[in-house]
């Protein structure tokens, strides 16, 4: 049912795009996209100050290797960071490489055949998925800064390393659309995961694949014109919106997915782009014991003082010989 | 034909995790807290009910408090916060919940248990749900889902296992953590967490052990190793100036096997001259506040401080058990420090500053007698423990909270000859639960234990068939009181011990008299005794 | 007839159809005995109970595989009947396969069933007693308890 409702949901994303396009002109694609940012923007920005703003009364994190004792014992750095570089290097690990997820991976030996378990695709359609998503995005700047950044063109280059057809074919676009394919059919095929999908989950990978097919098809089929593209979103970028000539539906359905996906963001589990920086679990220090964090909101309790234990068991502390601090009650005994 | 009726009557279906519905069958939950000990601990809603009960007795405001509740925690832990908001459901951490592994019910998969929490917070604190309910994976708060949230947040141990490997960290534990604490708030709560609590609030230990109960217990332990040994060793109880104090959870003094490892832990402090003392006051360290409410986890932890600074020592020393670690190492120095009338610990033997312990100050028992076994302090004759071969549990807390992995390895393969490590990934920061933890391991959810239990039984098993595994080690009083059940049941024939037990077993000390048997009472194999 | 391998994976795939959905796939996946204890354990007892069955029927091996079967399924969300239930499948299974001597089979596969709820009320008898253990362990007569 879920994922019928998203399919729903990207679908109308997809007719409005075109209905909009067709009353409202390239005009309205600006304003979509201005929504879309606006809201991303503020929404992004207010959900991380939400998470800030929460404190961390108590310090932990989940440790995956030897703490930091004795010398002589040869301690994991970044697995069970003790040191403020160990962390950055354990969360580096974690967002660059996915390392907790890479830990679910077992590749084994079963009878006689090599298995790479299930999970360990996980581990790779989520790295392949992210980074070439980050490749795409950053080419894309060749459509809003002119001159292009050197970096950009080099990346450019780099993808399009295998000088395939015309125009060349990028590596990160048939990753995107490999991983993107294959994490849509696990929500589907594996059991597991279709039993706790839910519409958020359909719906992210669905618009993002509406994402990628626009976008493919504006390069590879449909040729849409870059100049024009170009022209577009400089203007886009400086606030200053033209008038280009016609982009055509493609286009139009690309720029409102992206835009309702980015409003979306802030509302939805995508928000882990950010949060993933904050988990107290993986960003701070094993160590406890050395360094004394700090709750901002420590409260003073309730508690049972050692005078009134000493109070409510005095004779038999007194018979047992056990050292007292008095040798009458200090309060009324509750003993 | 009847066998295919058979199938049709055992289909389960997986059904869908929204549904709260469950079943309080008996053996697979715990009883509710008594109401004279949520009376002992000031706590809310004291009362006559059971799980089974079709009227739990809220009060009539329950909706409310909850929602409270959950918005106050919500801006007080960002963990909480967090961990609501950015689970993408990937499904990483299904298969790694050993509730999950043991039962095949889905909705004990770290995701989903965090999701019957997490519905809620949708509903009722973002906006998309607010608007969209269902759609937007919201759930109503209803009386079902009270129930439901205690039979499944009182069936995590927050063992910590599905944290490794999530890519944000999300911590069911911590989930966990609030869920009971919201529960709590209105009254439902199990009496194997609150009791020991209560207890341990009034006397200083969670069987409510009295002082003069505490010193016999000591006493009686100190007669037996003079049997044993031929030597008599001191017990300190409440004596003020002395260097240590030493903390211990309190099982180690009554119940078996635990009692071993405090005999060793008595052979040790006599045979390096150790200035130490007991404290009849902070006669518990194991904290079962962690199983209830970070309030009632600070309460009780408060006299670990109190009496370290009233009996004016130097520094603490801790024994061996797993969540009290958990509370020590990453708690009690936030929640009742700053230790600033204790000194930075050093080893009065060895001269090693434990740098690591320099704020809390407090060190771990194992930390310690690695140390000295590392300098060449302790005499260790591993031949004494030959009639064991062992294995090591970690445990989840000092393995997944504080990372202490080698540390009693080292002192094990120093105190016996034959040591077996078990699958890497049953162990160490993948150690698989006994099962038992965070105030589960009481008699009446057995069968819940034993299906939790199921997947570290099974390579204990494992061990077993392999190396002839006979002992397993562990340093944990939970462990030690719950998994000697599990495995006479999964893996009759292992035994299991702590850390320091083993020690003492190997432990030459000066002046002792020919050893015939281990701390056990088992007679030493005859050329151990006339080597 | 059908090898006894595929027999074995139709009497598995069958005995799983009696947990939730999801779980019997993963039961039934998992290939890595430690991550999937329960899956593997029900598979290779399962494997060597039908060699039984069409062997020799050794007492000798039957317990042990059986005990692993019903010794996980009397503690699971199960009424005795479903727990032991799963002997019952291999009937039609091996019917289907037109075994040579069938009739001696289906009283072997009775006789299996006759085991396997013998062995259900000794796992049952003895989580009565392990429970008792415990108890009596976690109150170790020390005397702090005998003064209170």
């Amino acid at each position: 049912m879920q994922v019928v409702y998203s399919f729903g949901a990207v679908g109308a994303v997809m007719v409005a795009a075109a209905a909009g396009l067709v009353i409202g002109g390239s005009a309205w694609i600006a304003v979509v996209a201005y929504a879309g940012f606006a809201v991303f923007l503020a929404g992004f920005c207010y959900r991380v100050v939400q998470w800030a703003a929460a404190p961390v009364p108590f310090r932990v994190p989940t440790t995956c290797g030897q703490q930091t004792s004795l010398p002589w014992i040869k301690s994991a750095a970044l697995e069970n960071p003790s040191t403020t570089s160990g962390v950055l290097g354990r969360m580096g690990l974690e967002i660059l490489l996915f390392r907790s997820l890479f830990r679910n991976s077992q590749a084994g030996l079963h009878e006689k055949r090599l298995i790479l378990s299930e999970q360990k695709y996980l581990w790779l359609a989520a790295l392949a998925f992210h980074w070439s998503m980050l490749v795409i995005l950053v080419r894309h700047l060749r459509l809003f800064v002119e001159p292009v950044p050197a970096l950009v063109v080099a990346l450019a280059r780099i993808d399009g390393f295998f000088q395939l057809g015309a125009p060349d074919f990028y590596v990160s676009d048939m990753v995107l659309a490999c991983a993107l394919a294959y994490l849509l059919l696990r929500r589907f095929r594996d059991p597991v995961v279709r039993y706790i999908s839910q519409f958020s989950d359909y719906f992210a990978l669905l618009a993002l694949i509406g994402i990628a097919a626009s976008g493919l098809s504006m390069r590879y089929v449909t040729r849409v014109d870059v100049v024009a593209v170009k022209q577009f979103a400089l203007g886009l970028a400086a606030f200053h919106p033209v008038r280009p000539a016609a982009l055509g539906a493609m286009f139009a359905v690309h720029l409102t997915l992206i835009s309702v996906l980015a409003a979306y963001i802030p509302f939805s589990k995508l928000m882990h782009m950010g949060g993933v920086f904050l988990s107290p679990t993986r960003n701070l220090a094993n160590n406890n014991r050395a360094k004394r964090h700090v709750n901002p909101w420590n409260y003073p309790v309730k508690t049972h003082s050692y005078a009134e234990w000493e109070d409510d068991f005095r004779a038999k502390l007194k018979a047992a010989d056990i050292p007292l601090e008095a040798d009458h009650a200090t309060r009324a005994s509750a003993d | 034909m009847p066998q295919e009726l058979l199938r049709i009557e055992a289909k389960k279906p997986g059904g869908n995790w929204t549904d709260p519905a469950v079943q309080f069958r008996k053996g697979v939950f715990c009883y509710s807290a008594a109401a004279k000990n949520v009376r002992a601990l000031d706590l809310p809603n004291p009362r006559d009910w059971q799980p089974f009960d079709a009227d739990w007795k809220l009060p009539p405001d329950w909706k409310r408090i909850l929602l409270e509740g959950m918005k106050e925690r919500l801006e007080k832990y960002r963990s909480f916060r967090l961990f609501m908001d950015i689970c993408v459901r990937c499904g990483a951490c299904a298969d790694k919940c050993h509730f999950y592994v043991g039962s095949g019910d889905p909705k004990n998969m770290p995701v989903v248990r965090a999701e019957l929490m997490r519905s809620v917070y949708r509903r009722y604190f973002t906006l998309t749900g607010r608007i969209f309910g269902r759609l937007a994976g919201g759930r109503e708060l209803t009386e079902d889902i009270v129930k439901e949230w205690f039979y499944y947040f009182y069936q995590c141990t927050e063992c910590r296992r599905c944290s490794v490997f999530c890519p944000y960290g999300i911590d069911t534990a911590e989930i966990t953590m609030i869920g009971r604490e919201l529960l709590n708030l209105i009254g439902c709560n199990t009496n194997w967490v609150l009791e020991p609590a209560a207890n341990c609030f009034r006397t200083g230990n969670h069987l409510g052990i009295q002082p003069h109960g505490f010193k016999d217990s000591l006493e009686f332990a100190a007669d037996e190793l003079e049997e044993i040994t031929g030597i008599r060793v001191d017990v300190p109880i409440n004596r003020k100036g002395a260097e240590i104090l030493f903390v211990m959870p309190s099982a180690d003094y009554f119940a078996e096997p635990h009692y071993y490892t405090l005999l060793g832990y008595m052979m040790l402090f006599h045979e390096i001259g150790l200035d130490f003392t007991f404290s009849a006051f902070a006669s518990e360290g194991g904290n079962f506040g962690l199983f209830s409410s970070h309030e009632l986890m600070k309460r009780l932890n408060a006299k670990v401080y109190e009496e370290a600074k009233r009996l004016g020592v130097k520094w603490i020393l801790g024994g061996e058990c797993g969540h009290m670690w958990r509370v020590l190492h990453q708690y009690m120095d936030t929640m009742n420090g700053p230790a600033d009338f204790l000194e930075e610990p050093v080893s009065p033997i060895t001269g090693t500053k434990f740098e690591n312990a320099r704020s809390t100050r407090m060190v771990h028992i194992c930390e310690f007698t690695a140390d000295l076994i590392h300098s060449g302090k302790l005499r260790l004759d591993a031949s004494r423990n030959d009639r064991w071969r062992v294995t090591y549990h970690d445990s989840c807390n000092p393995a997944r909270s504080m990372g202490l992995l080698e540390e009693p390895r080292y002192i094990i393969r120093n105190a016996c000859h034959r040591f077996f490590e078990m699958p890497e990934n049953t162990i160490r920061e993948q150690t698989f639960c006994c099962g038992s933890g965070a105030g589960l391991g009481t008699d009446e959810n057995l069968e819940m234990r034993l299906r939790g239990g199921f997947p570290r039984a099974n390579a204990v098993k494992y061990v077993q068939e392999k190396h002839g595994v006979n002992l397993l080690a562990c340093i944990c009083a939970i462990d030690k009181a719950t998994l000697p059940t599990l495995l006479e049941y999964w893996a009759p024939g292992v035994e299991v011990g702590g850390v320091h037990e083993l020690l003492g077993n190997a432990l030459v000390m000066r002046g002792e008299k020919p050893r015939t048997t281990d701390l056990r009472g088992e007679p030493l194999s005859a050329e151990v005794t006339h080597a | 007839m059908a090898s006894s391998n595929d027999l074995v994976e139709q009497w598995f795939a069958q005995t799983l159809e009696s947990f939730p959905d999801l779980s019997a796939r993963f039961l039934a996946e998992e290939k890595d005995r430690f991550r999937n204890p329960v899956g593997h354990a029900l598979h290779t007892s399962m494997a060597a109970l039908l060699q039984e069955v069409l062997g020799n029927m050794d007492a000798g091996k039957i317990a042990p595989a059986l005990d692993a079967i019903v010794r996980i399924r009397v503690v699971q969300d199960f009424t005795p009947g479903e727990a032991v239930g799963f002997v019952f499948l291999l009937r039609s299974i091996v019917r289907g396969s037109n075994p040579p001597r069938p009739a001696m089979i289906e009283a072997r596969i009775d006789q299996l069933a006759l085991m396997a709820f013998d062995q259900y009320m000794r796992c049952r008898e003895q989580i009565a007693e392990i429970r008792a253990n415990e108890i009596r362990r976690q109150t170790r007569a020390r005397p702090a308890l005998q003064r209170k």
